[in-house]
């Protein structure tokens, strides 16, 4: 029973509440991020690492910090300044450790704490009542990463449109924005699919 | 003159949404009607000028290489007066707006604003570049809401608009916010490009 | 030494300033927040058992969580007889709908009223949506609305027999035209496009039934219970 919610979590992070396409979460480093492949991709791993450790922060500071001492109505000053400090911390762990990942994911990682989407499944644990739940701190971090994977998969798929739609021929004031608009539409329509799914 | 000037920049020659393309995520969200997008264009105009004076305030005491932490506190302060006032005053608004009130933190253009402009100028000047820049962003917000409201919805502020007419739905969803803020755009290139 | 001190105390004072402004703010604004919510208790009430009187707020356990119920009471043909209220809950589309349900003690559903969703725009959401008899131009004409009307998706639960089956069907939305057919059937119409949210609701309905079931009593022939113990 407690296994299904596990994965029904999961499963509706990424197709049918698709941070991006469904919810319009993150639609900013969506488009501005998704005219190549590779960094697409780049971008997509850091905000799926990001999102999972917010979650986990975030929920643990909800829980036994901002609760206890009725500071809820805090919680966008905390969950932003713990946003900007996970994202700093995680910087220079990476470029200490690792100077090829770094090198990788270093130019977006700065661009993560004002990506609405970290902050929106830091809000969005909350929303849900998952402080409350049995396993509140599991599926939080579910739903961070399942943010995080759905955030990728649709920066990939724009991505693989867009670098095609390069060498296509488009009417001159569509080019740029207002055709990656459109193409952004059909694909939210195509994953409009998703919501039939009962699970 | 002057102030006059970095009052409309932001309605269209430098409109956030439009010509720069920043601060999309509740351009999306709240779109679904018009109601909501008045509402979005109240609450983040009223941050972005309280935010703009403060900075313009404290630039002179505020260290370069800590401004953003300070930015972000003097922000998410007005985003949390807003979000208390509008809990305690218009739980329906509250309601509506949902996660996309906390959300204005993150708003790129309030920030972009306070590093590119505020921190620099006067707090005059930073009123009126506020001032403009959030109705900039609301009126595109507006536009936006009032054709997906009456083709997705047929309604207008709540009522109906044309009797007996069946709306398309797909567009006070997702992928029409996408499409019609597409169109949009495609519309603001053409204008442009003629006028060159 | 000197570099530290400053942003810290820059910084600092930024945050004390903020946290004492959002301290008054959120005193001043509290007691307002708390009694909106209790006001929306009490305007569920009435919605969900209309004409009962002497409502009280009871508890009981289910699976070994406490959980509120109300009881009122109401004059019938001279008789006694009880009403319940109850709060029931199921995920939805996007996260959980919770409404309160008030029913007879024969399970007629006298009622139920959405306290909380988070549904699409548009297609879930509409569980709240009001369909006013105005259009936009007789609004322009400022014209004005007779009364404020309840949610067509929540009135039509109203005089469902809770025990038998609920069936949902999809018969657009619910209207003066076919709320007699529907009501004889026993018959829900789900919201165009959103059947999610109808079945979450409807199943929520005959889960919180299920749960209160032992507490829900027919009122004896003008004998008080509490005379006799």
């Amino acid at each position: 029973m407690e296994l299904k919610i596990f994965f029904t979590i999961l499963l509706s992070t990424i197709f049918i509440n698709n941070y991006v396409l469904s919810r319009t979460l993150g639609t900013c480093p969506f488009l501005g991020v998704s005219k190549r492949l590779d960094s697409a991709i780049g971008m997509g791993f850091a905000v799926t690492f990001v999102m999972t450790i917010t979650s986990f922060f975030t929920y643990i500071i909800y829980k036994f910090l901002l609760i206890p001492f009725n500071l809820t109505y805090l919680k966008t000053i905390v969950f932003i300044l713990v946003i900007a400090s996970i994202v700093q911390l995680v910087e220079m762990i990476i470029n200490k450790s690792s100077p090829a990942l770094y090198q990788a994911l270093g130019i977006f990682l700065p661009l993560i704490t004002t990506n609405c989407a970290v902050l929106g499944v830091a809000v969005l644990n909350i929303d849900s009542g998952f402080v409350t739940a049995q396993f509140g701190l599991l599926k939080s971090l579910l739903q961070g990463f399942g943010g995080g994977v759905g955030f990728t998969l649709a920066l990939i798929l724009m991505a693989g449109i867009r670098e095609r739609l390069e060498l296509a021929e488009i009417p001159e004031n569509l080019k740029g924005m207002p055709i990656s608009f459109i193409l952004a539409g059909l694909l939210s329509l195509a994953f409009l699919g998703f919501a039939g799914m009962t699970i | 003159m002057k102030l006059l000037n970095e009052f409309t920049k932001g309605i269209w020659k430098k409109n956030p949404i439009l010509v720069i393309g920043i601060g999309l995520c509740p351009v999306l969200a709240v779109t679904s009607s018009v109601t909501n997008a008045l509402w979005m264009m109240v609450a983040t105009t009223f941050v972005l000028v309280c935010s703009n004076i403060l900075v313009s305030a404290v630039k002179s005491i505020t260290p370069g290489h800590i401004r953003i932490p300070i930015f972000i506190t003097i922000i998410a302060t007005f985003v949390i007066v807003v979000e208390l006032v509008l809990k305690a005053y218009q739980p329906e608004v509250y309601k509506a707006l949902g996660i996309f009130i906390p959300l204005i933190v993150v708003n790129c253009i309030i920030l972009g604003r306070a590093e590119e402009f505020a921190s620099k100028n006067t707090i005059i000047p930073s009123i009126a570049d506020g001032l403009g820049m959030g109705l900039g962003f609301g009126l595109t917000l507006v536009f936006l809401a009032f054709f997906r409201e009456i083709l997705g919805a047929n309604t207008l502020l709540g009522y109906t608009f044309i009797p007996g007419m069946q709306p398309a739905t797909a567009l006070i969803m997702a992928p029409g916010g996408f499409i019609i803020l597409g169109l949009m755009l495609w519309g603001m290139n053409k204008i442009n490009s003629k006028n060159n | 030494m000197k570099n530290l001190l400053k942003p810290t105390i820059v910084l600092g004072t930024i945050a004390l300033i903020s946290g004492i402004t959002l301290a008054a703010l959120n005193t001043i604004t509290s007691s307002r927040i708390e009694a909106l919510s209790r006001d929306k208790e009490q305007r569920a009430l009435a919605q969900v058992l209309p004409g009962y009187t002497n409502i009280v707020e009871k508890e009981k356990s289910i699976n070994g969580k406490a959980a509120s119920y109300w009881v009122g009471e109401k004059q019938i043909d001279g008789k006694k007889q009880f009403g319940y209220a109850f709060i029931a809950s199921k995920s939805g589309y996007s996260g959980d709908v919770v409404s309160m349900i008030g029913v007879s003690e024969k399970l007629i559903i006298e009622g139920i009223f959405i306290l909380q969703q988070t549904e699409t725009p548009g297609l879930g959401s509409r569980a709240e949506e009001v369909i006013s008899d105005l259009n936009f131009w007789d609004f322009l004409a400022g014209k004005k609305e007779a009364e404020k009307k309840r949610p067509w998706f929540q009135r039509q639960f109203t005089g469902l027999n809770s025990a038998a089956e609920m069936k949902i069907v999809k018969k657009g939305n619910w209207t003066e035209s076919n709320k007699d057919e529907l009501l004889k059937n026993n018959e829900i119409t789900a919201i165009t496009g959103a059947t999610i949210t109808t079945s979450a609701v409807k199943r929520s309905i005959e889960a919180a039934v299920n749960d209160f079931k032992d507490i829900i009593k027919p009122a004896d022939d003008g004998v008080d219970n509490e005379t006799i113990k």
